[in-house]
């Protein structure tokens, strides 16, 4: 939380770092300032229309030349709408283009980060990044370079027009525009600080909802209403308070800026009264500078505004230079890519076939975070369709292995082979194809059943799809749902339980046919039909393949060819299974309390 | 106390609103003064260029006239225009202490009623049962909590408010411009209901499109989303490429309809802009034509066109103001919602009996739901006053429903049966009193974002630091808490230390032995820590808790076998009832388990041999 409110400052507001996005755009954002600028002169012409009507017509006594006075109003006023419009349609549009290619160029960039990075930085940070920093710095290059073009353009038009018109009286209003900023750049400082602090309570505020909604069920069996009350209501008065000493900032503000205003029509007034009486200026013209005098405040506000806004997007800049800036530490050779090509364009036909031999040799690894070695010297051979388990404690580092054989994360020493090469001589996305994954909370994507399980092998037919679901009997799913495989599955596959979200990720997974099978188990209680179900299709997922099953299940573990276990991120013992229980070491252990509990389950249910 | 129902959105409203009408009063009195001090000027203007600069004889109202002779009159002012401007600058000084405290009152009012609303949404929210928050979704009611209220405070503060200025500023300023010339004010007035009627055209119109880019803007983000949460799997399935196509194909969409709402709202900006100037050109030349035939003077054109500049901004402020009208009908509906479910409550005349009795679950039958499964199904036992009583059954079995029920978080409907406390029947006491007399440690239990001294003593009576410390060593939580660097001032939840599944758990053994209630339960809670910890614990515990009746659920026998008593419980029912011993003796069940939970470990052994 600290770090998005940190303040950072860059050269030029950091524009320069974002040159490079915007480019493309550039004739575009030259034409839009310049109608800006024409918009702004024409805002500042209309008031002389004023001062011609008081002078001629009024003054003079005639209406001779109300036609060509139309005209010319309406022409100038057409021409002014249309200008208008093409500037702000061209900000809007140059805002929303640059947003969606600096969205698209993070998304795109997030799809080559090894997961170094994905383990350092939350989701929701990450995502903050694709979603919110691009919006601002769009904001930035468009609304706001735009807003001072246009209010500054407009406030020196009118002080030149003041000046041409009676340069006498014109300094005297000059006089005023130091003060004003002077003033307002001390409000507005003031200002940005406590909004941040409004911020922050209002952050701490929802965070108490989550809190009493969320814990709801502690909080009423320790009965604390009263204290989690009160607490909450100490954050609200806290919000009203700071939020009330804001307003008085930001009403003196406006006050001040009003009676500024206020202040140079008397000045016009007072002055530019004696000269008209005198006969040295006529009425419209004092009409005219009444009129500027009072609009004058405003463009001043509106620059100070903006720049207290660009600080604060630089920011934003500095964050997602920053993920642009990242490089990924699992990264493929130049000559690999050449080979088999990169992420987004592979070079299929290169391809060699994988047949699921993984051999560790000498593998010491450290995760890029971390600050102790998790593998020494690891050396491991598992034959194309061995079944490994892995198993040990939440929180015990299980996955490190996976990672290591999904070249996730590369060995900080040593290496892994496939199929007798170095996992670093054929590119990622070759090796990814060949993996089948299945997470322990499963991922559906939103979409259909059809666009989930097809997700491994984008060519799959409904025949192949209806068979992978009955290998993992799990065609009986379909007919729950109204509409079979165009079935929705909700954002994140909400629609459905969590066994049946299993079911599909086995399903998905022996669509896309691997040669290696990464496969982490749930702990989550489901339904017996369901947990049967899953095991079957466990069974039936990793016969003939080489297989790393993260395990829970006894049975999994009992029959596997060689079972690992993980303690504090390092692999204490390794064996099968029955010369492990002899060991009455950890893996008994952990077999035993396991044990315990399924046993009473089995009874239960019996 | 009988809690007032809403039936109508404005009763809501009017509700929430109380502690800040007068507040609201002061900013709409402060309002009109203002829109009536911002008046003045122009009219000084006006009479600055007939009288003193023309020749023309004051044309001021009343008041202003006898202001301008106690200064002398038109002849000294002539001489000294410097007043005028003073005056000009003393209203205008006036009007913005209006204006500054207008926005002062508005501010408190508004800042009271949001206070006002999260804290009644908030106490209210706390006191629903427990069933209320098993339906509704947590993101939900959040949502309902933050931007609902938000939208209802925007709305009441920033419109509402302006909405009553904009029309005593209208009806001020077209009274003004009657006065001045009445059909010039008709030919301006004319574009009135033309600025507001197509100011709320538009919006309603940008306020569609909006929900449309909000919607697409909710379907870019959600695939965002979900390619970071599912990065293993896009991974693992090499499927970068359809990633981005589909992230790209969404992102274009999506800023074509932003680019569409911006269409809307350069026309918007744009034919305002036309419609106003097209107003000041009919004003400019009728005026002028008005003054040339002599029904006006110039020093009054000069004050309508002021008046007429001053209206542009409020008039199309109005449509706006109409067209969130629903915008905010919508809100306020929102947490009618909430406001009117019903809290908990306790039969007239509920007692606070003592609890060290014996318990009894008497003929105890449930389910969730009115046709659903039963859960419980007839079920009864007795808990001696200061025994210990275990539980053994399988997930689902009924057992955490059973004391949920003792706990009062669902009440027991009529005809289920009873739960008794000595001679006092559950649902005739205090549900706040059945809950403080009633420890109960939670199989996944939630820690506050606070320190963990604070959240140990957080529902004690005396929060001694040393009571803290004690509770925690029997927890055996201390050695944990010392290896942390700030020991019991480390911040746990969800802004600091994430603690392991059995440290939370002792957590909340420690939470509620500071407590020392005369019942406790443990719902499987000692399930994350392993058996040696589990075993010191409740070595512990036998020491500390003499007279207390305790209640263990767990699927460990060597958790429960010492207990008083032992229940088993089978898919709602019991199965079998009766100390470790006699149910040995049975061979049901219970020996069955216990004989495969030992044998097991003989056969390791074995196999070790």
């Amino acid at each position: 939380m600290s770090e998005e409110n940190k303040n950072i400052r860059l050269p030029l507001f950091g524009i320069p770092k974002i040159l490079p996005y915007v480019k493309k755009y550039r004739v575009r954002i030259a034409m839009m300032f310049a109608m800006g600028v024409i918009v702004s002169l024409i805002d500042s012409i209309f008031p002389l229309f004023t001062r011609y009507a008081i002078d001629h017509f009024i003054g003079e006594k005639t209406m001779d030349t109300a036609g060509i006075f139309t005209l010319l109003f309406i022409c100038v006023l057409v021409f002014q709408a249309v200008l208008n419009y093409i500037s702000m349609y061209y900000s809007g549009m140059t805002e929303m283009d640059v947003d969606r290619d600096l969205r698209d160029a993070s998304f795109n960039h997030l799809q080559t980060l090894s997961f170094a990075y994905f383990n350092q930085n939350s989701v929701g940070y990450i995502h903050a990044r694709v979603m919110s920093d691009t919006g601002k710095i769009g904001e930035l290059v468009a609304w706001r370079l735009m807003d001072i073009v246009w209010n500054g353009s407009y406030l020196l038009f009118i002080l030149i027009n003041m000046l041409v018109i009676n340069a006498k009286l014109a300094v005297y209003i000059l006089l005023l525009v130091p003060a004003a900023s002077l003033l307002f750049s001390f409000f507005q400082s003031r200002l940005v600080v406590l909004n941040r602090r409004i911020r922050e309570i209002n952050s701490k505020i929802t965070g108490n909802f989550n809190e009493g909604i969320t814990g709801v069920r502690s909080i009423k069996t320790l009965v604390i209403e009263d204290v989690i009350g009160s607490d909450f209501r100490k954050d609200t008065e806290e919000m009203k308070r700071t939020s009330v000493k804001s307003t008085r900032y930001s009403a003196s503000f406006s006050s001040v800026i009003t009676m500024l205003g206020s202040v140079a029509l008397a000045l016009v007034l007072a002055k530019g009264g004696v000269l008209t009486r005198e006969g040295a200026m006529m009425i419209g013209t004092l009409s005219v500078f009444m009129t500027y005098a009072a609009n004058m405040m405003e463009p001043i506000q509106f620059i100070i505004e903006t720049f207290s806004a660009m600080i604060a997007i630089q920011a934003n800049i500095e964050r997602f230079t920053r993920l642009m800036d990242t490089q990924s530490d699992v990264a493929d050779s130049k000559e690999v890519i050449a080979k088999y090509g990169d992420t987004f364009e592979p070079k299929k036909e290169n391809w060699e076939k994988l047949e699921g031999d993984v051999e560790f040799r000498d593998v010491s690894f450290m995760y890029p975070d971390g600050n102790e070695m998790v593998l020494e010297n690891f050396n491991l051979k598992i034959p194309a369709g061995t079944n490994v388990a892995i198993v040990g404690e939440t929180g015990a580092g299980k996955s490190t292995l996976v990672n290591l054989v999904c070249r996730f994360f590369e060995p900080t020493k040593g290496q892994v082979l496939i199929d007798g090469r170095d996992a670093r001589e054929r590119s990622q996305l070759w090796l990814h194809s060949n993996i089948g994954y299945v997470l322990q909370t499963p991922h559906l994507f939103s979409g259909t059943v059809r666009d989930n399980l097809r997700y491994g092998k984008p060519d799959a037919s409904d025949e192949e799809i209806m068979n992978a679901l009955k290998l993992v009997s799990a065609e009986g799913l379909l007919e729950k749902m109204d509409r079979g495989l165009d079935s929705e599955v909700g954002e994140g596959g909400d629609l459905l339980s969590t066994g049946e979200k299993q079911l599909l990720c086995f399903a998905r997974a022996i669509l896309a046919d691997p040669r290696i099978l990464v496969l982490d188990e749930a702990t989550a209680s489901i339904d017996t039909l369901t947990e049967k179900a899953i095991q079957d299709a466990i069974d039936t997922v990793i016969k003939g393949r080489t297989s790393f099953v993260i395990a829970h299940r006894l049975s999994t573990v009992v029959d596997a060819d060689i079972i690992l276990v993980v303690e504090d991120g390092k692999i204490i013992e390794r064996g099968r299974h029955a010369d492990l229980m002899k060991k009455k070491g950890a893996y008994y252990n952990l077999y035993t309390r396991q044990y315990e509990e399924m046993i009473v389950n089995q009874y239960g249910m019996a | 106390m009988e809690k007032k129902k809403f039936e109508t959105k404005r009763s809501l409203l009017l509700y929430f609103i109380n502690g800040s009408k007068r507040w609201f009063a002061l900013a709409v009195v402060f309002a009109c003064f203002m829109s009536l001090l911002d008046l003045v000027n122009p009219k000084i203007i006006g009479y600055t260029v007939d009288s003193l600069i023309g020749d023309k004889p004051s044309a001021l109202p009343a008041y202003l006239n006898a202001f301008a002779e106690a200064m002398g009159g038109a002849g000294v002012l002539r001489e000294k225009l410097w007043l005028v401007g003073i005056a000009v600058v003393l209203v205008a000084l006036c009007s913005a202490v209006c204006r500054f405290l207008f926005r002062l009152f508005n501010s408190i009012g508004a800042e009271t009623l949001v206070k006002n609303m999260r804290d009644t949404l908030f106490t209210h929210i706390l006191k629903l049962p427990f069933a209320w928050h098993s339906v509704n979704h947590t993101g939900d009611i959040i949502q309902r909590c933050t931007s609902d209220v938000e939208q209802i405070k925007m709305f009441l503060s920033e419109q509402l408010t302006s909405l009553l200025r904009i029309f005593v500023l209208i009806a001020m300023a077209l009274t003004y411009m009657y006065g001045i010339s009445p059909k010039l004010m008709c030919a301006s007035g004319i574009f009135i209901p033309l600025i507001i009627g197509y100011s709320f055209w538009f919006h309603k119109k940008i306020g569609s499109q909006f929900a449309i880019v909000d919607n697409e803007e909710g379907k870019l983000s959600s695939i965002a989303q979900e390619n970071l949460t599912g990065v293993r799997v896009v991974r693992a399935f090499g499927r970068e490429k359809y990633e981005r196509e589909r992230f790209e194909k969404q992102n274009a969409y999506y800023t074509n309809m932003w680019i569409r709402l911006m269409q809307l709202m350069g026309a918007f900006w744009t034919s305002g802009e036309f419609i106003s100037y097209t107003q000041l050109l009919t004003v400019l030349l009728y005026g002028s034509h008005l003054a040339l035939i002599g029904d006006i003077t110039a020093g009054s054109f000069i004050e309508f066109v002021t008046y007429n500049a001053m209206l542009t901004w409020p008039v199309r402020m109005l449509g706006r103001v109409i067209a969130n009208l629903s915008k905010a009908g919508i809100s306020i509906e929102r947490l009618r919602y909430i406001m009117n479910s019903d809290e908990e409550q306790d039969v007239p005349g509920a007692s606070e009996p003592d609890f060290r009795q014996d318990i009894r679950f008497e003929n105890v039958s449930y389910s969730y739901t009115e046709e659903g499964a039963k859960i419980l199904d007839n079920v009864s036992f007795t808990v001696k006053a200061g025994t210990t009583l275990g539980i053994l059954g399988s997930t689902g079995s009924g057992k955490s429903t059973l004391m949920y029920l003792l706990d009062r978080m669902y009440p027991l409907p009529e005809g289920c049966g009873r739960i008794m406390i000595g001679d006092t029947d559950l649902k005739n006491i205090k549900a706040t009193w059945v809950r403080k007399n009633i420890g109960m440690v939670l199989q996944e239990p939630y820690l506050f974002s606070r320190t963990l001294s604070q959240n140990i003593s957080i529902a004690a009576e005396n929060k001694e630091i040393s009571r803290v410390h004690k509770a925690a060593e029997v927890a055996q939580l201390a050695d944990a808490i010392d290896h942390f660097r700030d020991g019991y001032e480390t911040f746990v939840g969800e802004r600091g230390v994430t603690l392991s599944g059995g440290q939370k758990q002792r957590a909340a053994i420690a939470q509620m032995l500071i407590r020392k209630p005369p019942v406790m339960i443990f719902d499987d809670s000692l399930s994350a820590v392993d058996a040696e910890t589990d075993a010191k614990i409740r070595a512990a515990l036998n020491r500390n808790v003499k007279d207390t009746t305790v209640i263990l659920i767990a699927h460990r026998i060597t958790t429960l076998m010492h207990a008083d008593m032992i229940v088993v419980m089978d898919k709602g029912r019991i199965a079998e009832m009766g100390t470790h011993e006699e149910l040995i003796g049975k061979g049901g069940m219970y020996a069955r388990i216990y004989e495969l939970q030992m044998q097991q470990s003989q056969i390791e052994t074995e196999e070790a041999i």
